[in-house]
């Protein structure tokens, strides 16, 4: 047995060094001899593993690719998600370029940062990427080529905290476009979350002074911080309060919130020099329909007048054509109807009376022989040919 | 070992060289598994170290032929790994999967320092960034995944004792 076993060792130990040797046979083996043993394994005993190894190579790289077109189909929703931001983003900064050029000076564009609190239902403040360095300073209007945002809240050196006109201690001078009723601007006291939740107040219009639905508010300019002429926002309609002699509207504020990217912080000195006609498109259509209308309403007015004076030159008519009638009935003499009379008359649908007309002037034709018309016969023209003239007949 | 244990091991074996060669390409880990480790232990342990060696060459035969440039270095390898998985059987590999996990990840781990060291295929920094780091991880996802091809073909390899 224990020789068997020693021999079971020996050849063991022979099998590994003949393993061993001939795989270092191997690895010294030149690339062009080499290669040819690694293909024929290739063909034949491990043609049934290529196989299997390149259909799993052929699932994996499948795979790869509809994981790559699954990526590139997201990435594609994503930039169509990210190309409707951008345009609404585009088009509000165009609108801010033609507010800008409008003003021309005396603003600081930047960007609005929304800073709601979790905890905050309400959007109140914003963060403003523009401070003290860009001259912007504590109660600076902050507007947007809709109108009115808000004012500064504190002015940092580079960043500012604007309040918005949904803060509750926001306040604004307000007038009507036309500049019939005045009022002061609140924040809408509604529950938080609501429909109403944006809307904003105007207090303390006269009560002579009733505003349409859709009337446009502008800053009246009346206080200091914001100059005459900037939207707020339109009436909606007029609310029920305890408030006698003053009235109470509900506006809706021209600006929307959840739009805004960018804004223009008007600087003290713009402040100063008033803002002119810059949100006047508005104002221009609004005057230009209130001159239609009262231009419409002066015509019906000269209409009323005409029709007024009409009818009172038919009663005149009337009443001297009685007059003159019951003169007639007494042998008295009558007062003729002028033309403006028959007229006036006619268009009442009175009928006119007969007249007595004057007597006709007898003319004495005798004095006048008249000359038959055979005896002054006309010669022939057939011709332009006096030789063709043929004397008249006797 | 009868025929019939023969026949289980052969057909376990197969089952794991053709893992090697779907499964792996599938995954593409960076640390890959190495199937025809854990064929090439679960052969050997059955078998004389001889016999283990000359399985072990020709496993190594198998994957040199797929490989670009190396070739006899996993054949190498795998001889010395199957002859010592042989020899020491008795010693080192009871009924434990743990015990055979780390038994793995040592025999994963000294194929690859073989085949790094006599293949040639790299050298310097990058050598021992393969040495000590990606071979111990690769050994490490190879004894897991052998400690799991072994848990589930334990009743294939439990009906041959009966």
């Amino acid at each position: 047995v224990a020789s068997a076993a020693r021999l079971g060792n020996k050849v063991d130990a022979g099998l590994l060094v003949g393993c061993v040797v001939l795989s270092l046979v191997a690895v010294a083996l030149r690339d062009q001899d080499r290669e040819p043993i690694a293909a024929a394994l290739r063909r034949t005993v491990v043609a049934p593993l290529v196989g299997l190894q390149r259909g799993a190579e052929r699932w994996r790289s499948a795979w790869v690719s509809s994981a790559q077109r699954q990526l590139v189909t997201d990435s594609l929703a994503l930039r169509a998600v990210k190309a409707q931001a951008l345009s609404a983003e585009n088009d509000q900064l165009r609108k801010l370029l033609g507010l800008g050029s409008r003003l021309q000076s005396g603003f600081v564009p930047a960007e609005a940062l929304h800073s709601t609190s979790s905890s905050e239902e309400l959007v109140t403040t914003l963060t403003l990427t523009a401070g003290s360095t860009s001259g912007i300073k504590r109660y600076s209007p902050v507007v947007a080529p809709e109108g009115v945002v808000g004012t500064i809240l504190t002015a940092d050196p580079t960043m500012s905290i604007a309040m918005m006109y949904t803060h509750p201690d926001f306040r604004a001078s307000a007038m009507s476009s036309d500049g019939s009723a005045f009022g002061i601007i609140y924040p809408h006291r509604a529950q938080a979350g609501g429909s109403d939740a944006y809307m904003l107040e105007l207090h303390g219009v006269p009560t002579r002074s009733q505003l349409k639905p859709g009337t446009v508010i502008y800053t009246s300019g009346l206080g200091t911080v914001f100059p005459r002429g900037i939207t707020i926002g339109s009436v909606v309609q007029e609310m029920k309060t305890s408030e006698v002699w003053t009235r109470t509207y509900l506006v809706r504020p021209a600006v929307s919130p959840s739009r805004l990217g960018s804004v223009l912080v008007l600087i003290p000195e713009r402040v100063t020099q008033g803002i002119g006609n810059v949100w006047g498109a508005t104002v221009n259509a609004d005057s230009a329909t209130r001159r239609i209308a009262a231009a419409g309403d002066s015509i019906a007015k000269q209409a009323a007048v005409l029709e007024a004076r009409a009818r009172l030159a038919a009663l005149d008519s009337v009443k001297r054509v009685t007059i003159d009638s019951v003169r007639r009935s007494l042998g008295a003499p009558t007062t003729p109807l002028t033309a403006a009379d028959s007229a006036a008359m006619r268009a009442q649908g009175v009928p006119i009376p007969a007249q007595s007309t004057p007597a006709p002037v007898v003319r004495d034709t005798t004095r006048v022989r008249r000359v038959p018309a055979a005896a002054t016969p006309v010669p022939r023209r057939d011709s332009t040919r006096p030789d063709t003239t043929r004397p008249p007949r006797q | 070992m009868n025929w019939t244990g023969a026949v289980r091991t052969i057909v376990v074996c197969a089952i794991l060289i053709v893992l090697h060669y779907t499964l792996r390409p599938l995954l593409a880990w960076r640390a890959s598994v190495d199937f025809l480790i854990v064929a090439l232990l679960l052969g050997s342990v059955r078998m004389r170290p001889g016999s283990a060696a000359v399985y072990g060459f020709l496993l190594g035969l198998v994957s040199d032929s797929l490989t670009i440039s190396g070739f006899g270095a996993a054949a190498l390898g795998m001889s010395l790994i199957g002859f010592a998985a042989s020899w020491l059987k008795a010693v080192f590999f009871a009924d434990n999967l743990a015990l055979n996990g780390f038994f793995l990840f040592l025999a994963k781990w000294a194929f690859d320092v073989i085949v790094l060291v006599v293949g040639l295929r790299t050298g310097g920094a990058e050598l021992a960034m393969q040495i000590f780091v990606w071979s111990p991880l690769s050994a490490a996802v190879t004894a897991v995944a052998g400690v799991i091809a072994l848990s589930l073909l334990k009743p294939l390899m439990e009906a041959r004792s009966t």
